[in-house]
């Protein structure tokens, strides 16, 4: 159920995000940069004040460029983005507070981070979160090497909510993750991340109605209707996002999960690159 | 352009003279560290059907090492054991289905891992790196030996069958499968998917894709060093553990992994020393190696060596 509250929270993390000032700082780490690129630490202010991490990789040459900007997955390492990519756009992958690199002071657990604070929605740590990916969007707008018109949002839900709030963005590529019909999924497993939430729901101080009440600020329903930009709904199986896949406000190409990091890849760079305006993306030579 | 033959790539790693006698040594001074194990219950992890235990041990250079333990509640005889080794960058598996189904499984954290990671922390990336130009201080020595004290963890409980201990893992956990069974003859049957760290020397030039391309950027900036992380490796490869592989063994592959080249594989095969061993290559897959239809594969291969009460 849509919360009545449910803009004016999200506006609170936005109100949170302009009382901050982002003092970006970009420093080369030139171990992993080449010939082809220039990849760079990014550090930023975001919600509450805490310093978050980016990798921020730039291609060579004269820009603008267009851009993929990476939101992390659940887990406390986040990857620089493939080589292959880095060559011809400008790639980012946030590390949001409490994964490996901006887990000073917070060092998320795993598991334990996806029912942190889930008592309620203004404790819940995915709306800080939240304003970590939306802090990187805005650093995005200002940079003169980065294409502000072509700018594609990768990810799960961390890339849906921030599509919600940064019309901006040219493009989603969405794969539904752990904040999409979270109980109703995690009913059905035992098994880890979303056993996180039958663990929580298992202990004494739980709650099955506040846990539910904080994930529908979260829930990807209520936030499709403001996603205006060409989507990529990639769904785990057939019928898994029926209810979901009428809620986008703009266009969706719906596709089914693989489970083959090869075939996936493929599609998604070749969809990318179409909705990007650019040209034939760069394949991993056993792609080829 | 016709696709290169995979299964005939030559490799480069060599086997260095005095390999056994260095791992023997580190194994000598290994099993003269006490374990001090402990076990204590999770209440918040554990269910109607399973009690979770987070376990802690020592292990090389005074570390503490974590892992998960898992135990399904009905329990009259003594159990077989699954270990779950994880890939480089995936946190440490919390085995709680594979418990229900019959078996103590053990979820390792090898140093670095998060909970394993307060003295040893190189990070991702990081780890691959870390020390290559020392084989004596090179940080996989005491990743792999935390790998190995499972092993010994697991010998320690009453309530496992110390003749019915299994391991499996993908990626870098399909490279700690097949050092532990190499250094642990206990291990009765053994599973690795994609299996990373096999062919080092040969992967790093197949590929642009990380962890091997650490390699590529640590050479980036000290190209001098390209002979010393080859004579490392050469003390680390899973080809020159492989040999010594008697259990049951079996390997999937993604015949387009970019990650951990498949090519590599093939050589591993060849090395291998159990004749008992089957290699599954899937087209159209890359890292994934397929394990969503192949974990069916995997568990029936457990239950018919280890057999579970419940299988």
């Amino acid at each position: 159920m849509r919360q009545k509250d449910f803009d004016q929270f999200w506006t609170g993390i936005e109100n949170d995000l302009i009382s901050v000032v982002p003092e970006p700082e970009l420093r080369e780490l030139p171990i992993r940069s080449k010939p082809q690129f220039t990849v760079y630490g990014l550090w930023l202010s975001s919600v509450k004040g805490y310093r978050i991490f980016a990798y921020y990789s730039v291609p060579r040459g004269e820009g603008p460029f267009p851009v993929i900007y990476h939101l992390p997955n659940y887990g406390s390492v986040v990857h620089i983005p493939p080589f292959e990519e880095r060559c011809k756009y400008i790639c980012v992958a946030l590390c949001h507070r409490g994964q490996r690199l901006s887990d000073e002071p917070f060092a998320a657990a795993y598991p334990g981070l996806l029912t942190l604070g889930i008592e309620a929605a203004n404790s819940y740590i995915y709306r800080d979160i939240a304003g970590d990916c939306l802090s990187v969007v805005d650093f995005l707008k200002g940079r003169e090497e980065v294409d502000t018109g072509r700018i594609c949002l990768l990810g799960g839900e961390l890339a849906l909510w921030t599509a919600a709030r940064r019309s901006e963005a040219a493009a989603l590529h969405y794969t539904p993750a752990l904040h999409y019909n979270s109980l109703k999924r995690a009913a059905l497993t035992s098994n880890y991340p979303l056993e996180e939430f039958n663990d929580h729901l298992r202990g004494p101080a739980s709650s099955q109605i506040y846990v539910e009440k904080t994930l529908s600020y979260f829930e990807p329903v209520h936030h499709a209707p403001k996603v205006q930009m060409p989507t990529m709904l990639v769904e785990d199986s057939e019928g898994f996002c029926d209810d979901l896949v009428q809620a986008f406000a703009g266009s969706v190409d719906r596709v089914p999960f693989q489970h083959s990091s090869y075939r996936d890849g493929v599609r998604q760079a070749n969809w990318i690159a179409e909705k990007l305006n650019h040209d034939q993306p760069i394949l991993p030579a056993h792609w080829c | 352009m016709p696709k290169p033959n995979l299964s005939a790539h030559p490799t480069e790693v060599v086997k260095p003279d005095d390999f056994d006698k260095f791992w023997q040594e580190i194994m000598e001074e290994v099993d003269s560290i006490p374990l001090n194990a402990s076990i204590e219950l999770d209440p918040l992890r554990s269910s109607e059907e399973v009690e979770v235990f987070e376990v802690k041990y020592d292990s090389l250079d005074g570390l503490r090492i974590a892992g998960w333990y898992c135990l399904p509640r009905e329990r009259t005889k003594p159990l077989p054991a699954r270990v779950f080794y994880p890939g480089y960058i995936s946190e440490p598996t919390l085995p709680k289905s594979h418990a229900a189904q019959g078996y103590a499984t053990f979820g390792a954290a090898p140093r670095g891992k998060l909970r394993s990671n307060s003295a040893f922390n190189p990070g991702y990336p990081g780890l691959l790196t870390h020390n290559i130009n020392d084989r004596n201080q090179y940080g996989y020595k005491g990743f792999y030996i935390d790998a190995v004290r499972v092993i010994d963890v697991l010998l320690e409980q009453p309530e496992v069958d110390s003749d019915r201990i299994g391991i499996q893992g993908s990626s870098q956990g399909g490279a700690l499968t097949l050092v532990v069974t190499a250094l642990r003859q206990q291990v009765r049957a053994a599973s690795a998917g994609a299996p990373y760290l096999a062919g080092v020397v040969d992967a790093f030039k197949l590929t642009r894709t990380y962890p091997y391309e650490e390699i590529n950027d640590y050479l980036g900036i000290h190209p001098e060093h390209r002979s010393a992380i080859a004579n490392t490796w050469n003390y680390y490869d899973c080809f020159n553990f492989a040999e010594r592989i008697q259990c049951p063994i079996i390997v999937y592959i993604g015949l387009q992994d970019d990650v951990c080249p498949p090519e590599t594989a093939y050589p591993l095969m060849e090395k291998i020393g159990t004749s008992n061993k089957k290699l599954y290559e899937y087209e159209g897959h890359g890292h994934d190696a397929n394990h969503h239809e192949h974990d069916h594969v995997v568990d029936a291969f457990f239950d018919t060596q280890l057999k579970p009460a419940r299988s």
